[in-house]
């Protein structure tokens, strides 16, 4: 039998991508494009905060499904904790086939290129509270 | 109306289910209480079991228009494949060793025909025009005084694009080389009368046309110089063609599910075109939409498109619960664009986009109309996620 190559996480953020989109005027944004694959990020923050992330991809289930991860879990968290994504924490995670790795870790190429544009921004630092 | 969680199962061409008048055929062979015996067996039990398969063989006969011994049983279409091709070509060593097929076949033929060229035959691939059609004076120009046998299938397994059997066959019949003809897609649902068709050998399977899985059947054709090695040994049944043990309830199964079709493919096949030409107007209007093959020369239970800037694997996954095929399932593991697509002159992308919609007896117009809506919403949805392109 032909094993199901989607796990239930991936099925579940496949289905409701509810970071599918854009930012109206996003702090930083960022767009990759290699191998075939497209994946654009756009993060909004206050002070150290990420207080909104979105994302656009072209490419298969596996990378819809991890940026849609990468969304969900650092919206809310301090822009310093963008270093901290990894492609082989959402390769274990979600999980992707290792022969998908070329495409998560172009998923992180953008986090990484994300985290430096937030740093850079003119709202980077300012407390706005 | 069907439900979202209702799986609409439009992939025919990959197997059908069996047909409930063929399950009631086979299942008393299974029984103690039944014809189970051996029909090579020389008692009343082994006798009566090898009624079931003569029976079986004249059914068969019957709907390919051949003569009963011409018929040799096997596994299914890929075996069939490989004893008339490595069979063949094999007897007609000595004569030459040019072999002609195209790229566009299935995977049983294709693979064949390489484990061959590894084997020092000299293989030519010729390429379809860009609607998936050979020109046969491709074909009249690459036979050579050397060439011993053409493999060339009836109806492609991904496009539904039907080659001209008869005009390629006449000309492999004029210059005395084999043709074989992969009719898995095309055996009881269109008209085939091999009695008076230029074909030597025929491959086909049960479970494409509402039979079983795990029986076929090849078509060698009672003419001089048609002759397949074997490729097992032992048991000599079927004039050791194919020794082995003869699986009765299969092959009655086969048998059965052929009679249904001979006697329904009329009425089949007008089904399937309308279903087939339902669900094209439902997409046709999209931007980038693009049908695979040629419309004038197709089978009709088969409907296969691509559209632009879609990546195939996460659309088949929005399909779902849409029970499609990217490509031959026999090759949908794989990620590598369709090289029949390719063949056409598809590019990746395009290629890797490809949807094959296939159609059967039992489709409704409710599931057409699901799979349209179906299809619409997840290419929209798709789009929407996507970044512009590069420029």
């Amino acid at each position: 039998m032909t094993r199901d190559p989607y796990s239930a996480r991936v099925r579940e953020l496949f289905g409701a991508p509810d970071h599918a989109g854009d930012l109206e005027k996003p702090a930083a944004r960022v767009q990759i494009i290699e191998q075939g694959v497209r994946v654009a990020l756009a993060a909004d923050i206050d002070g150290d905060i990420i207080v909104g992330l979105r994302f656009r991809a072209w490419g298969c289930p596996h990378l819809l499904a991890g940026a849609e991860a990468f969304c969900r879990e650092f919206e809310g968290r301090p822009v310093s904790a963008l270093q901290a994504f990894g492609a082989e924490e959402i390769m274990q995670t979600l999980p992707v086939p290792r022969e998908k790795l070329g495409r998560i870790l172009l998923l992180e190429d953008a986090v990484r290129s994300l985290g430096q544009r937030v740093r850079g921004s003119p709202d980077a630092g300012k407390d706005t509270n | 109306m069907t439900k979202e969680a209702t799986i609409v199962y439009l992939d025919y061409a990959a197997t059908t289910p069996v047909d409930p008048r063929v399950v009631d055929v086979m299942t008393p062979l299974f029984r103690q209480d039944g014809d189970f015996g051996n029909p090579s067996s020389g008692h009343i039990v082994g006798r009566r079991a090898m009624e079931h398969v003569e029976r079986a063989t004249g059914q068969l006969a019957e709907l390919l228009g051949c003569k009963e011994s011409e018929l040799v049983w096997t596994s299914g279409a890929t075996e069939s494949d490989n004893l008339a091709i490595l069979g063949a070509a094999r007897y007609r060593a000595d004569r030459g060793r040019h072999l002609i097929t195209m790229p566009t076949e299935h995977k049983a033929v294709s693979d064949v025909f390489q484990v061959l060229e590894k084997q020092g035959f000299e293989v030519s691939w010729l390429y379809p025009d860009h609607t998936g059609v050979l020109d046969p004076a491709e074909l009249e120009a690459a036979i050579r005084a050397d060439t011993q046998l053409v493999s060339i299938m009836h109806v492609n397994n991904e496009t539904g694009v039907i080659q001209d059997i008869e005009a390629l066959g006449s000309i492999c019949r004029e210059r005395d080389v084999l043709f074989h003809v992969d009719a898995a897609q095309s055996v009881g649902k269109l008209p085939l009368n091999l009695a008076s068709m230029p074909v030597d050998l025929l491959s086909t399977t049960a479970h494409k046309v509402y039979g079983p899985k795990g029986v076929g059947a090849l078509f060698v054709a009672d003419r001089p110089g048609c002759h397949v090695e074997p490729l097992t040994f032992g048991g000599g049944q079927q004039n050791g063609r194919r020794p082995g043990t003869l699986a009765v309830p299969l092959i009655a199964g086969f048998g059965e599910a052929a009679r249904i079709a001979r006697s329904e493919m009329q009425e089949n096949r007008a089904h399937l075109q309308s279903m087939r030409d339902r669900l094209w107007r439902g997409i046709r209007d999209m931007d980038g939409m693009l049908r695979n093959g040629s419309e004038d020369h197709s089978f009709p239970g088969i409907l296969n498109v691509s559209i632009d800037d879609v990546e195939g694997e996460s659309l088949l996954l929005a399909l779902e619960p849409l029970c499609v095929a990217t490509g031959s399932a026999c090759n949908s593991k794989s990620q590598a664009p369709s090289s029949v697509l390719r063949a056409l002159g598809r590019s990746d992308l395009l290629a890797q986009s490809a949807i094959r919609f296939s159609f059967g007896r039992p489709t409704a117009t409710a599931e057409v109309d699901f799979a349209v809506a179906r299809y619409r919403e997840a290419v929209g949805r798709l789009r929407d996620i996507a970044p512009e392109p590069a420029p």
